[in-house]
């Protein structure tokens, strides 16, 4: 895969804050060193960015491996082929395996493999970008039976971070574009 | 503008061309802060649209309720229906 922007040399990176922001995303596997390095070129941006990434996938109250899956569902959708092959080296570690994965990016209404709070967060995700208007007050009542608020604000902003994000390198990648 | 649009509405045309574009107006540093404030702003939009919250004020400055609020930024802007009228 090749990027209309190229990832910033690790030797042409100064910044210690932002050097080990990009050691951080490399050990996670998510946003990945080549994002950081790409979004470094504007350190500025770069270090809240990669902060709030990374902050947001991995700590909260919300399970980091239903994040995960809700990650790789959401760059599916935006059809981002780097955020879709990226796979968090803290939610293998904690168990997450490519079955779930696939059956949360699928079919996962009909899926065992998920509770109905975990199914009700998929839809969250999964309705969000491809008809918002079913994201309602009765799709929030129902959020609410199985979430907090402040765990529903905790996906959605997790949620809305992580698609915009990935539909910026999707505006990036050669190989996904035909160009 | 054209990335802005192309990004939310047709991001398979984005090619080597608009960013050769972008480039002789724009350093690379620039284009990756766009870039990235962009798809913030298309993340965020749509989810806090979910939210029903509108602005607190007015265009004119007024603080207004939730209520007044919607009908000016909601689902059919009294801004574009001005617009339109115009």
């Amino acid at each position: 895969m090749t990027f209309r922007v190229e990832p910033l040399p690790l030797s042409e990176i100064d910044d210690p804050e932002l050097r080990d922001l990009i050691a951080e995303a490399e050990a996670l596997a998510v946003p990945g060193a080549e994002f950081a390095r790409i979004v470094a070129r504007s350190p500025v941006h770069a270090k809240p960015f990669l902060r709030a990434m990374m902050m947001s996938h991995t700590q909260g109250n919300v399970d980091h491996k239903l994040k995960e899956v809700i990650r790789i569902l959401l760059a599916r959708f935006a059809e981002d082929p780097y955020f879709e092959s990226l796979r968090s080296t803290k939610a293998r570690a904690e168990g997450l395996s490519e079955e779930v994965i696939d059956a949360g990016a699928g079919d996962y209404e009909d899926s065992p493999l998920f509770s109905e709070a975990e199914k009700c967060a998929l839809r969250y995700a999964d309705q969000m970008y491809l008809d918002a208007s079913k994201v309602d007050a009765d799709f929030y009542a129902e959020l609410k039976t199985h979430f907090s608020e402040a765990e529903i604000m905790e996906l959605g902003a997790f949620i809305a971070l992580q698609y915009g994000m990935q539909m910026f390198m999707r505006t990036l990648e050669r190989a996904n574009s035909g160009a | 503008m054209r990335y802005s649009e192309l990004m939310a509405t047709d991001p398979d045309a984005i090619d080597d061309a608009l960013f050769d574009e972008l480039r002789k107006y724009y350093s690379e540093s620039e284009i990756v802060e766009l870039g990235m404030f962009l798809g913030f702003n298309l993340g965020y939009h749509t989810f806090f649209g979910t939210l029903k919250f509108y602005p607190m004020f007015a265009p004119d400055g007024r603080l207004v309720s939730q209520e007044e609020s919607e009908k000016i930024y909601g689902a059919e802007p009294v801004s574009l229906t001005v617009k339109e009228a115009s």
